[in-house]
Parts: structure tokens; C-alpha cells; sequence
């Protein structure tokens, strides 16, 4: 009935001005009255496009012929001019409508945009404003449901594989699994966004299921009446989409961060634990090491016979120090304790290794070959510090009496190579790989703990350690990363 | 008496082991339990040295320092047996003079205790030249002499030097030095106080691996040899 509504005025409205023109015409002769007609086709066309235009156009023509035009009384039409005023009625509605259409069309796109915007804008804002993110996606999916030939918008969020609904109401059990699917092999069921719109995908008619399109940390439920929705909706649902997207993977981090704290803290009873066990472990040692040297000393009046043994005892207190020590390093190093890194000159490290063992390595040769313009190294200046006092150490165990310990480095890529070789006899090519296990050891005293420090802080730092035979004897080659380093401020 | 000793340890062992060694060692030691006593004592007995463990039951180390510190005139050693160079900055930086890392022997904590009461008798003269080995630090005139030879020097690197000086013996924290010689906005940037150094060091003719005057404390700072 609506859809007539327009016809009908366009009919009445060319009676009208029919009748308007017979008034004008029966009191004097006015020509050219035909373009009354026109304002009539004109506003038809703005108001309504051109289907009523044109049958304005042509009822005017035919009242107009069949009243106005002599022979008065018939619909003939004589003469080309006759002609050319139907075909100018008729060119004038289609134009008309054309135009008034479109701007129509570009009018109502700009409304549409505006409240997308709008809309968008607003949901946008509620997602960075709250901390609920479910809140807002609730607000996302209500809004979704209200385009035409949507029937149902939710949104699943797909954790470490597990799907949980967070909006747009329950979701069968069939229904999760199916977005688990999705989610997992990032396939699209039955829908598609292209060119910011979007599009259905029925495998066959009338089907009814809802729709399934993946997101970065989540899945897109959706029904869509294909033969209800408007393409301006598709766009919209499509931004919708969007922005669900977006929030999704904001609350995704969000949870992360949470899981990250929670680890921090484990890694915090982690550390707590292990300086409780290095306090009930070192105490003990702590009070013998004092009360051994404390009687050794001169004033104490023991036999020299006496006081050797306290001596001996107390290097043997001092090993076991350095055992627990080493275990604790161990441990800690296991356990994932956090570097404390920085730039260092690598010359500083080895003078500080060199200096800590300046007793055990007074007999041998130490030849240190370091370029002058070697780059800095980023390090844990401890951690790092240990790596080449234990092989030193090591190097000062297996080189022969005043034999030479030569320690160097050159920057290779982005990593500084170092190495300590000893002139002491090969490692056995099978025992190469075993080296650097813990508690592997090749002498009858040795703990076997040195050396596997030193990979544990190598690797820490992103460094490789091996061993190699080399003519001379093993060499030990280990990596730490380079530095980047800004100018030093003028001093 | 070379001096009197508080220490302050909750282990009974070491407490007996301390008071036997020190005082074969001359010095007359006292020894309390816990940080409430220590604060007690201090007043009371006003050593000269405090031994502080900072593994203390209650009211632990860190605490009792930060008590003690603005009020007590003896030198405080920290002792802890846990080896972290965390632990030994935050603890120079709250006022300790040394720190020590459990176990040590009695002969190495006998050199520390004389090292800081030796320090404590300079600052008390108020010497204007500072002597390490050959190296001598003229505060008043502002010069720097090796072996007699004037050595130039920056005014970072003067400043540097002259803070070291001023605090010799005692091993000064990166932090404490980046912000006597920088100021404050530079704290946090460790390289610096590393590059001067070894400008200073190379100056001086002091090398790193067999320091005469500069040592490094891995980790915590550097120390001027006394």
C-alpha cells in the first residue's frame, strides 16, 4: 500500500495541474503552459526517484494530448514537436530521479556512516575506558544483534586451545567445539569479511547454522539472514568484528600479564627457598672455618704438629665451602636467576679473574692476547667473572708445572669469542661432549662442578662454550654477546 | 687492647668462636643476639667496630644498620653468608665501612677490622694527603703525584679519584660514585665510572690484573688500596 502511495500523488498531482491549466487556459490563451507539468515531474523525481517521475511524466503527457493538444478529445499525436515534448517530460523525470536519487543514496550513506561511527566510537571508547572487558564486549555483541538479518552475535575466546563463551549468551557444547575448530585451524565457516564488508558463505540453501570467523585470540559466532541484511550492516558488522577483535586480544595480554606475575612470584619462593638452604648449609661451615683459624693462630699455644692439622682441617672446611658454594650457584643458575647485565670491558674481567686466583696462577705463564680496540661485552660482571676464574682454575689444574695459560678473544658478529687454553694433555675425543656435564670429572678430587657453571652462565647470557684439542693442548672457546654502546660523555 | 668488637650474631658458635679468635688478636669483643640488643649495646659500650651479621632473627641486619647508623661512631662490617653483590651495595650504601662474606678466617677478619679502625684514626686527623703505596692525593692543593711526578688529571677524573681517596680502604659502590662525580641524573649508567677508571688507571701506570692502587670489587665498585 505504501509502495502506491507515491503513484497516487503523482496521478492526482498531474490531475491537478491538468485542471489548473484548463482554468488558466478558459480565461485567456496562455501557450507553453505544458511546463507546469515539469515542476510536478521535477519534485516527483527528488522526492520519490523515478518511478513515480515517470508515470507522472506520462500521465501528464496523455491529460495534456488528450485535452490541450488539438485535435482536443483524442490521444493522437501529430507533428514532431508533440513528440519531442513527451520525450523532454519523460528525459526530465529520468534525470531528475537519477540525481535526486543518488544524492538521496549519498545522504542516507552519510547518515549510516555517521552512526557507525558513532557507534563504533562509543563502544571503542567503553573498551579502552573499562577494565571489564567482558562488560564491553556484551555491549559489542547487543549492538551487533540490532543490524538488520543478524540474528546472533557472540564471541568466543580461545585459550591455550580451550574455547569459553564471554558474550552473546550460551553456546551449545557443539557450538564451542565447532569454534575451537575454527580458532585452531583459522578456517572461516559460512562467512567472510572482504573489502571491509561482511559476506555469507552458505554451503546450501537455507541453511540455518550459525557462522564461525577466527579472531587473533578468539571466534566469531554468527547468524546472518543473508536475504535480510543490508550491505551497509555487513559493513558494520564487519568493523564490529574489528573492534571484537581488538578486544579480545586485549584481554588475552591482559591474562598473560596476570600468568606472568604469577610466575614471577614462583620464581621469588624459588629464590627464597634456595638462600634459606645456602644459610643452613654455610652457618655451620661458617663457625668451624672461625673457630679452626681462631685456634691455629700463634697466640693460641698449640703444638705445631697441632696447629698443622687445624690448618688442614680448615682446608678441607674451606673446599666444602666452595662444594656448597658451587651447588648453590648451581641451583640458582637452574632455577633461571635473573642476570644482572651490563657493558664490560673484557679486559677488566680477565685482570679480576687473573687477581682473585694471582696465588694458584703465581707459578704459571699467563699470556693474555686482547686487541686494544675490542668492543665492550653486555654481561653479568659476576656471573661472568666466575666463568673465567673456573677456567683459569681449571687451566691451572691440567697445564704442567710453569707451563704457559693463554687467554684471548676477538669479536666475531655480534659476539665476542674468548678463549683459555693450557698447554696440560688432550681431553679424550669421546670425553669432549661430557666435559661441561655436571659432576663429570676427570680427576680424583674434583667436583665436577666448575665447568658446568660455566655453560649454565654462558648459555644464560646467550653465549655457546665447546672444548678443542689444539696442538699445543685443550682450548676452552666460549661466546658472550657485544655490547652496544653509546659514546661516554666527555670526562 | 687494640679496640673493642660488638658482634652481633645469633649463632652461639660463632659468637664463642669470634670472641676467642679476637681476642687472641688483642681486642676486647662483646656479642649480642639480635639487632634489639646490638642497638642496646652500642649505646651503652660504644665500641669501635660492630660486627653486624645481617641473617638476623626479628629485626634483621639491614634494619639495625640503618638504627645505628646515623647515631653509632664505630665502623660497622657487615657479614652475611649469603655472596650477593645485591645484598653488599645496598648494605655500603646504607653506611656499612666493609663487608665480609661467611666463612672467612679469623687472620682475613683481623686485616679488615684494622684496615677500618686505621681509616676511622685518619679521617678523625683529618690528613689532607692521602698515601696509597707511591700514589699521593694532595685534597688541599688538588694534585695527584706517582712516585714523586705530577700526573694530570681530568676534573672527572680528579673527582673520582679524590672521592676514592677520601673513602680509602673501604670498597665505594658505582652508584655512590656516578653520584658524587655526575650528579644524580647519571645514576644507573655503570659505564662511566668503568671508563674513567681506566683512564685514571693508565695515568697512574696501574694495571688492572695486579692493581697497585684501584681495585675493582666485581660487581660492587672500587676500592683505593691504603
Amino acid at each position: 500500500m505504501r509502495r502506491l502511495a507515491p503513484y497516487a500523488v503523482a496521478i492526482s498531482g498531474v490531475i491537478g495541474i491538468t485542471a489548473a491549466i484548463a482554468l488558466i487556459v478558459s480565461l485567456a490563451p496562455v501557450p507553453g503552459l505544458s511546463v507546469l507539468y515539469l515542476l510536478l515531474v521535477l519534485w516527483l523525481g527528488a522526492r520519490w526517484g523515478r518511478g513515480p517521475a515517470i508515470a507522472g511524466s506520462f500521465a501528464a503527457f496523455l491529460l495534456y494530448d488528450f485535452f490541450f493538444v488539438p485535435p482536443v478529445g483524442t490521444f493522437s499525436v501529430r507533428g514532431p514537436g508533440e513528440l519531442l515534448e513527451l520525450v523532454v517530460l519523460l528525459a526530465v523525470a529520468l534525470v531528475t530521479s537519477q540525481l535526486a536519487g543518488s544524492l538521496r543514496r549519498t545522504q542516507a550513506r552519510a547518515e549510516s556512516l555517521a552512526g557507525e561511527s558513532q557507534a563504533l566510537y562509543e563502544l571503542a571508547a567503553a573498551g579502552l575506558r573499562s577494565s571489564d572487558i567482558s562488560e564491553v564486549l556484551s555491549m559489542l555483541s547487543r549492538r551487533a544483534t540490532e543490524l538488520r538479518g543478524v540474528g546472533r552475535f557472540a564471541l568466543v575466546a580461545v585459550d591455550s586451545g580451550q574455547p569459553s563463551g564471554l558474550a552473546g549468551g550460551e553456546l551449545t557444547v557443539g557450538e564451542l567445539k565447532q569454534a575451537a575448530w575454527s580458532h585452531e585451524h583459522d578456517r572461516a565457516v559460512g562467512v567472510a569479511v572482504r573489502d571491509g564488508a561482511v559476506q555469507t558463505v552458505r554451503t546450501h540453501p537455507g541453511a540455518t547454522e550459525p557462522a564461525y570467523l577466527p579472531l587473533t585470540s578468539g571466534v566469531a559466532v554468527i547468524g546472518i539472514d543473508a536475504e535480510e541484511a543490508e550491505p551497509d550492516g555487513l559493513r558494520m558488522l564487519a568493523a564490529l568484528i574489528g573492534l571484537a577483535d581488538l578486544l579480545l586480544d586485549r584481554r588475552r595480554a591482559a591474562l598473560e600479564a596476570e600468568r606472568a606475575r604469577g610466575l614471577e612470584s614462583s620464581d621469588r619462593l624459588k629464590t627464597a627457598i634456595l638462600s634459606s638452604l645456602s644459610h643452613e648449609l654455610k652457618s655451620p661451615i661458617a663457625s668451624l672455618r672461625t673457630g679452626l683459624t681462631a685456634l691455629a693462630a700463634p697466640q693460641a699455644g698449640l703444638q705445631p704438629d697441632q696447629r698443622q692439622l687445624l690448618v688442614d682441617l680448615d682446608r678441607q672446611a674451606t673446599r666444602l665451602d666452595r662444594m656448597v658454594g658451587d651447588l648453590l650457584a648451581l641451583s640458582r643458575l637452574e632455577a633461571g636467576m635473573e642476570l644482572d647485565k651490563g657493558p664490560h670491558d673484557f679486559a677488566d674481567l680477565v685482570a679480576d679473574a687473573s687477581r682473585q686466583l694471582r696465588t694458584e696462577l703465581a707459578g704459571n705463564q699467563l699470556v693474555v692476547e686482547l686487541p686494544e680496540d675490542l668492543p665492550p661485552v653486555e654481561i653479568d660482571e659476576v656471573q661472568a667473572g666466575r666463568v673465567l676464574a673456573n677456567l683459569l682454575e681449571n687451566a691451572h689444574e691440567w697445564a704442567p708445572p710453569n707451563g704457559a695459560i693463554e687467554v684471548g678473544a676477538l669479536p666475531r658478529g655480534d659476539m665476542l669469542e674468548a678463549w683459555v687454553e693450557n698447554e696440560g694433555p688432550p681431553i679424550a675425543i669421546a670425553d669432549l661432549d661430557h666435559v661441561f656435564d655436571t659432576f663429570w670429572t676427570r680427576r680424583a678430587r674434583g667436583s665436577g662442578l666448575g665447568l658446568a657453571i660455566c655453560k649454565r652462565v654462558v648459555e644464560a647470557h646467550g653465549g655457546t662454550i665447546r672444548v678443542e684439542n689444539r696442538r699445543r693442548g685443550p682450548r676452552f672457546i666460549f661466546t658472550f654477546p657485544l655490547a652496544m654502546v653509546r659514546a661516554v660523555p666527555g670526562s | 687492647m687494640s679496640g673493642r668488637v660488638l658482634v652481633v650474631d645469633d649463632e652461639i658458635e660463632m659468637q664463642r668462636a669470634l670472641r676467642t679468635g679476637l681476642g687472641y688478636h688483642d681486642f676486647d669483643v662483646h656479642a649480642v643476639g639480635s639487632g634489639e640488643e646490638a642497638i642496646r649495646e652500642v649505646a651503652a659500650w660504644r665500641p669501635d667496630v660492630i660486627l653486624l651479621d645481617l641473617g638476623l632473627p626479628g629485626m634483621d641486619g639491614f634494619a639495625t644498620l640503618k638504627a645505628l647508623r646515623p647515631a653509632v661512631r664505630g665502623a660497622v662490617i657487615v657479614v652475611s653468608v649469603m655472596p650477593d653483590e645485591k645484598d653488599k651495595v645496598r648494605a655500603l650504601d646504607a653506611g656499612a665501612d666493609d663487608y665480609l662474606v661467611k666463612p672467612f678466617g679469623t687472620e682475613e677478619l683481623v686485616a679488615r677490622i684494622r684496615a677500618v679502625l686505621r681509616r676511622q684514626a685518619d679521617v678523625t686527623a683529618g690528613e689532607p694527603i692521602i698515601r696509597s703505596g707511591d700514589l699521593e692525593i694532595d685534597i688541599g692543593r688538588r694534585s695527584v703525584k706517582v712516585n714523586g711526578k705530577l700526573v694530570r688529571l681530568t676534573p672527572t677524573e680528579y673527582e673520582l679519584l679524590r672521592f676514592l681517596a677520601l673513602h680509602a680502604g673501604k670498597p665505594v659502590t658505582h652508584t655512590t660514585l656516578l653520584r658524587q662525580v655526575w650528579g644524580d641524573y647519571a645514576v644507573g649508567d655503570k659505564y662511566n665510572t668503568r671508563y674513567v677508571v681506566a683512564q685514571i688507571r693508565k695515568k697512574l701506570g696501574d694495571d688492572p690484573a695486579n692493581p697497585r692502587y684501584i681495585v675493582n670489587e666485581p660487581g660492587v665498585g672500587y676500592r683505593l688500596e691504603t
